[in-house]
């Protein structure tokens, strides 16, 4: 009885320590941030190296890189998905291979994404330092995350579904498209979330591939600063940026959150509309 | 119908960023400079630049860091126009032509509260390397001494090295910090430490009420006008790097970058301008 309780308690002191952690981490960017922060900061062009002006160019970059990256990835991503769980079978060695060069993939460092896409974006195909190369890096890097969490989520589809779907006479594709995705989508969105905040909070594959210009790029192919490197920058090699910088900190993580209060919301629309509409065709 | 509005607000974002997807055409006209190198450099670059494009709208100037070793290479390589060196050229890139831009050095920062007033190069290296560990045994209070040194890879840990001749693996830090921001915050909230900043960044704090001490070098006071005359001996210099003489728009922004012009720039990055 004893034992329980204290496993009890262990389990609650974890859990406060996580959200504890969490909160203070919060709160030092809060209070050394928000005072920063005004429709200036958040409209203006950075000034005297980030210590004066806004961040309004750096928003602007790290959004179409992460949109590239997962305009770019997300269809990949999916589609490999779909070919291991439904189209493969799981015991091939062709399915095993893509698995472990996948699991290789993910535990890859991001310093190392980082002089790829220098190498292959940057250099070989001749893109420069641009947003292009940067967004076709972070997608390299997330795709095994996008991949993993979604195969997981369509195995967890219970094998009924398929088995009625065929005693029915339902295509595989109709019974993907409107009966195992929709049941698979709340994981889907999960690693959709879960590869936007890897690579929204990613400096060091960036660094060498989208690059450190805080101007407000014209096109894709243009140099821009992400949020991340400005954080960075702000905070290791700029004397007197620390309260511009745990502002930018703030911003990112309310973009964030943004997101992710988004993706949620339209996972559940879309979950919601696929299985219990009238659309599937019999 | 919701998925014809969805189907509209895709087209929207679409439309939106094809500006963003497609180059714009009279970019032929516009003459574009990639300078890469030293990230103590960088930022200051940067501001020149945008001052440059301001006064040269047909021209763009992307500066991106990386170290003063990798400026070198990409100029070699020729992947950038214009390397950013916080060093003097070595033996082996004497092919390069090196400009100066503005000079940086290296003083000796202990806590304000800190009785003693100076310590000659041997007692320093004693310090560093922990033969030294005790304020008292130079005239200070009893209190054991905090060393405060650079990460591995910044050049001001490779110049305070050199210039005393020490080896990294020989000293016994307390304390391992980043950039110059952090050194004199630690010395400021430390009264028993000692540690080696940017001169300029270092001399502002203290004139900020910063609790910090600039202590003299080989009997030179450590201050922005003795880097400026050159009698600092701690001390090197800022370079822009080319690869063969500089011709046309790269001259024109080199002499720009080390013209009176961007003095206040310069300092306003806590550098020291070169004398004309």
């Amino acid at each position: 009885m004893l034992k329980n309780k204290l496993a009890t308690l262990l389990i609650y002191l974890v859990a406060v320590l996580i959200t504890v952690t969490f909160i203070c981490i919060l709160a030092d960017i809060i209070i050394h941030g928000f005072s920063q922060i005004s429709w200036g900061y958040l409209t203006e062009s950075p000034s005297d190296a980030g210590r004066a002006g806004g961040i309004a160019p750096i928003i602007v970059s790290t959004a179409l890189i992460v949109f590239l990256a997962i305009i770019i990835a997300a269809p990949l991503g999916l589609a490999t998905a779909i070919l291991l769980t439904e189209f493969a079978q799981q015991k091939t060695i062709f399915a095993g291979f893509v698995e472990r060069c996948l699991d290789v993939l993910a535990s890859v460092p991001s310093i190392v994404f980082g002089l790829f896409g220098n190498a292959f974006f940057s250099l070989y195909l001749g893109l420069g330092f641009s947003i292009l190369s940067g967004g076709l890096t972070l997608a390299c890097m997330v795709l095994p995350i996008l991949i993993r969490t979604a195969v997981e989520g369509l195995r967890a589809t219970p094998d009924d579904y398929r088995f009625s779907a065929a005693a029915l006479g339902i295509t595989r594709t109709t019974a993907l498209v409107h009966l195992l995705l929709p049941t698979a989508m709340p994981a889907i969105v999960a690693g959709l979330i879960l590869g936007i905040g890897r690579a929204m909070a990613e400096t060091a594959a960036l660094i060498f591939t989208s690059g450190y210009v805080d101007r407000m790029p014209d096109s894709v192919f243009d140099s821009g600063r992400s949020l991340s490197i400005h954080i960075y920058d702000l905070s290791m090699n700029v004397a007197g940026g620390d309260s511009k910088a745990h502002a930018a900190a703030l911003v990112l993580i309310v973009m964030l959150l943004i997101i992710n209060a988004i993706s949620m919301g339209l996972a559940k629309h879309w979950q919601k509309n696929r299985i219990i509409s009238n659309e599937i065709i019999i | 119908m919701k998925q014809f509005s969805l189907f509209i607000i895709l087209l929207l974002t679409l439309s939106i960023s094809w500006g963003y997807f497609s180059e714009n055409s009279d970019k032929s006209e516009v003459k574009k400079l990639v300078l890469t190198g030293s990230s103590t450099v960088a930022p200051l670059l940067a501001e020149i630049a945008k001052r440059f494009e301001s006064l040269n709208p047909n021209v763009r100037i992307d500066v991106q860091t990386g170290g003063s070793s990798r400026g070198i290479n990409d100029v070699r390589a020729r992947v950038s126009d214009i390397g950013m060196a916080s060093r003097s050229l070595r033996l082996s890139e004497s092919e390069l032509f090196s400009f100066n831009i503005a000079l940086d050095g290296i003083s000796i920062i202990v806590n304000n509260t800190n009785p003693v007033t100076s310590l000659d190069k041997q007692q320093i290296i004693d310090i560093y390397k922990g033969k030294i560990v005790n304020w008292q045994q130079l005239g200070g209070q009893d209190a054991t001494i905090i060393v405060v040194n650079k990460a591995e890879g910044r050049s001001t840990l490779e110049l305070f090295l050199h210039y005393f001749g020490l080896q990294n693996t020989e000293l016994k830090p307390h304390v391992i910090i980043g950039d110059n921001q952090q050194g004199i915050k630690t010395v400021a909230g430390n009264p028993h430490a000692i540690g080696y900043v940017s001169v300029g960044s270092a001399e502002y704090e203290a004139g900020h009420q910063v609790a910090i001490k600039l202590l003299p070098l080989d009997g030179i006071i450590a201050s922005v006008e003795n880097v400026r005359n050159q009698t600092f001996p701690l001390s090197r210099p800022l370079n822009l790097i080319t690869q063969q003489q500089p011709t046309g728009i790269i001259k024109d922004f080199i002499a720009y970058a080390s013209s009176e012009q961007v003095a206040d720039l310069i300092k306003s990055q806590y550098f020291v301008p070169v004398a004309h």
